[in-house]
């Protein structure tokens, strides 16, 4: 909390500094910004298609990136033939899978979800094949004695394993395609938070584009707060002493 | 169950050399030998975990293993421990859980519990398989000696009740006799298996 404060009294100091609204406005200059569009409904049909687009691409990027970690980490064979395909995916930029995918696929919505989802998939593949590795195989023999079924094998034994991984790819994971779903709408979408600031970009507004960052910014941070920590406070609830 | 091994090697360097064992229901047999002889690789053939050895295993029936250590799953309470592996209702979990002794402890996690009491639940969880054979792997190792004991007669009562067959792995001979099984002993390189005559 201080940090946040710490912060908003330099913003404001180099503000004051700086004299110029255009160029650098003060906090509270972004607070009406922000306050206006949430007012005239702006901020919630933008912010809402932008939402949209994020959990689209999270939660594809989240299963696909969780089954191919998984994969990976359980099957030697699977890792070697993979590794290279993920090493190129991890280091493929978003702008040139971005472009690729409105030209391949089209400038439609389609497109934008499966490139931010592509861009993601590689950061949770390699996070979930980590905790893949360190599964317990004690665990994994009880399973196969008592002949789990492999639905029930993977939802009470290994997902609740990966939980830690989970999170952790999800908090990440968030963070990350947030802003790779903005340069998508800033290239090729005609509503969303990225559309916007590309607008604003080109009238030089930059309390328009703090005001727009921010709020999804809060926006975000209402996400980890109210759905990110709860959860995981349920998955570890078994690792806390009752009485 | 029917074992007719041939060998089973570890990276090359044989540890179990040709042994027949036949283990039925209602038949109790245990197999001593000194750590390291491959008594635990015995029983995880035996169990169908470990199939990389030479040789055939027969087995129809149902089996369920009591592990060294308790191998519960830490995020599911108890009852659920029972129940999720095992299949069976909670009714019976929590029949179960009474029998050997822990009435009142099945909304406990597993490291609420102590050793003892997680040793007795993968116990119930064992019984709760409805197994025709029961492979335990020094079911009773650093425990004291009374909860040993409570938990060996606990173990024989189920057995007798089911009539379920026992293959008991230890080091240790009064343990088997506890449990009225037949002794043999694991022994030489690659280990063989032989009847214990000392046991009669």
């Amino acid at each position: 909390m201080l940090s946040v404060l710490l912060l908003l009294a330099a913003w404001w100091a180099v503000a004051a500094w700086a004299g110029d609204p255009r160029t650098m406005p003060s906090p509270w200059e972004v607070t009406e910004r922000i306050a206006g569009l949430a007012a005239s409904g702006e901020l919630w049909l933008h912010a809402g298609a932008t939402l949209l687009r994020v959990l689209a691409s999270f939660a594809i990027a989240m299963a696909l990136g969780t089954a191919l970690g998984l994969w990976m980490g359980r099957a030697r064979a699977a890792d070697r033939w993979l590794n290279p395909v993920l090493v190129i995916g991890l280091n493929m930029p978003a702008l040139v899978v971005i472009v690729l995918a409105y030209i391949w696929i089209g400038l439609n919505e389609v497109a934008a979800v499966t490139a931010v989802a592509l861009n993601k998939i590689p950061v949770t593949a390699v996070m979930l094949r980590e905790g893949s590795r360190a599964l317990r195989p004690d665990l994994d023999d009880m399973a196969r004695v008592f002949r789990m079924g492999a639905w029930s094998r993977l939802r009470h034994v290994v997902l609740p394993q990966l939980a830690p991984h989970v999170a952790a790819a999800a908090r990440a994971g968030l963070s990350l395609i947030w802003k790779i779903v903005l340069v998508v709408e800033f290239l090729g979408r005609s509503n969303g938070v990225g559309f916007k600031i590309h607008l604003l970009f080109s009238s030089f507004d930059v309390a328009g584009v703090l005001a727009w960052a921010l709020a999804f910014v809060a926006v975000m941070l209402a996400i980890d707060l109210l759905v990110l920590r709860p959860w995981e406070a349920g998955a570890n609830r078994w690792r806390r002493d009752e009485a | 169950m029917r074992l007719e091994l041939t060998g089973k090697s570890f990276a090359g360097r044989p540890v179990l050399g040709p042994l027949h064992l036949t283990v039925e229901r209602g038949q109790r047999m245990a197999v001593l030998g000194p750590s390291g002889i491959g008594k635990s690789t015995l029983l995880r053939i035996l169990a169908g975990l470990d199939r990389d050895f030479g040789g055939r295993l027969e087995s129809r029936e149902k089996v369920a293993v009591v592990f060294q250590e308790p191998v519960l799953l830490p995020w599911q309470r108890a009852v659920a421990n029972i129940t999720l592996p095992t299949g069976c209702t909670e009714a019976e979990a929590r029949r179960l859980m009474a029998e050997v002794g822990l009435a009142g402890q099945e909304d406990k996690f597993p490291r609420q519990l102590s050793l003892g009491q997680q040793r007795r639940l993968s116990l119930a969880r064992a019984f709760a398989a409805r197994p025709d054979i029961l492979l335990m792997d020094e079911p009773f190792a650093s425990l004291d000696r009374e909860t040993a004991g409570r938990m060996m007669d606990l173990t024989a009562r189920l057995l007798d009740r089911s009539g379920a067959g026992l293959v008991l792995i230890t080091h240790d001979a009064a343990e088997a006799s506890g449990l009225g099984a037949e002794l043999f002993r694991l022994a030489g390189s690659p280990a063989a298996l032989v009847r214990d005559e000392r046991a009669g």
